[in-house]
């Protein structure tokens, strides 16, 4: 009874590993309807300023900008020694 | 955040970052909206990223001239907009009127009150940028301005120098203007990725 197809013999093993396939398959199909579902559902924007916001948040800003920035800021402001260390000659 | 910054930073240390400053901190909030607009308006992420620098380096050489009487947010968008402007300044820009495009937009059928519909976001911010760059400099900046919530129509209003009333009037057609040229765009993407007809 436990010999499902003639001539295979259907080991725990084999059973899991179809099993395993079979999820895996499944699942992967799952993701290619979903990413179509996705790619059929438009997105609406009421306004051109809606688009504009979502499109804001969605665009980073180059980190680059603030180290240069802080290279920049640097210099401008260096403080005076204090009196002391003048005098202490550091 | 009105007191001037000037009164409260005494000095940033050397080798003190940019992030441990009250400075940074005005960066850390404001610098999406500027970095923003520089790139929507000026259309080249470099030229932005350098607009973006220049403006900061700017307010905060300036901090001590910030009286509080507008927000930070309005100060460093004007200083922002000059700097924009001054890098787009051509002859054509200085000496032809803007009024002459509204012609093209009145025969455009009227779909400044429908919906945008976008269906792809891989490809969005080249068609919004294609958009943009298709309209007067005037309507790219008021849609850019009037897209921040931060700011009131009177506040567009006094950035632009004009009236709030103004400001809604060329707002009707700036979107009109704009949602007819994204639609165009959507002709310039892949079938198989194409939107629905804009309702």
């Amino acid at each position: 009874m436990s010999r499902l197809i003639p001539g295979l013999e259907a080991s725990p093993n084999t059973i899991m590993k179809s099993q395993h396939k079979l999820n895996s398959q499944e699942s992967e199909q799952e993701s290619a309807v979903l990413r179509e579902i996705s790619k059929e559902t438009p997105m609406e924007f009421a306004t051109p300023e809606e688009l504009l916001r979502h499109d804001a948040l969605h665009t980073p800003v180059p980190p680059a900008i603030a180290h240069r920035l802080g290279e920049s800021v640097g210099p401008i402001a260096a403080p005076r020694r204090p009196w002391w260390r003048r005098w202490l000659g550091h | 955040m009105s007191e001037p910054l000037a009164e409260r930073e005494q000095s940033t240390e050397p080798g003190m970052t940019l992030a441990s400053t009250e400075f940074g901190d005005i960066y850390q909030e404001h610098s999406r909206a500027i970095y923003y607009l520089a790139l929507r308006f000026l259309g080249d992420p470099d030229k932005a990223e350098d607009a973006t620098h220049d403006v900061f380096l700017k307010a905060f050489r300036k901090r001590d001239q910030f009286r509080g009487d507008s927000s930070w947010r309005t100060w460093l968008y004007r200083i922002a907009i000059n700097h924009c402007r001054n890098l787009q300044q051509t002859w054509h820009e200085r000496h032809m009127l803007s009024n002459a495009d509204d012609a093209v937009w009145e025969n455009t059928a009227a779909r400044g009150d429908s919906p945008l519909r976008v269906l792809e976001t891989k490809e969005l911010g080249q068609r919004i940028q294609k958009s943009l760059d298709g309209l007067p400099a005037e309507y790219r900046l008021l849609l850019l301005l009037v897209a921040d919530e931060h700011l009131s129509y009177e506040q567009v209003a006094t950035l632009t120098d004009q009236t709030a009333d103004a400001v809604r009037g060329k707002l009707h057609r700036a979107r009109k203007a704009f949602a007819a040229l994204f639609e165009k765009t959507s002709g310039d993407v892949p079938a198989h990725t194409r939107s629905g007809s804009v309702s």
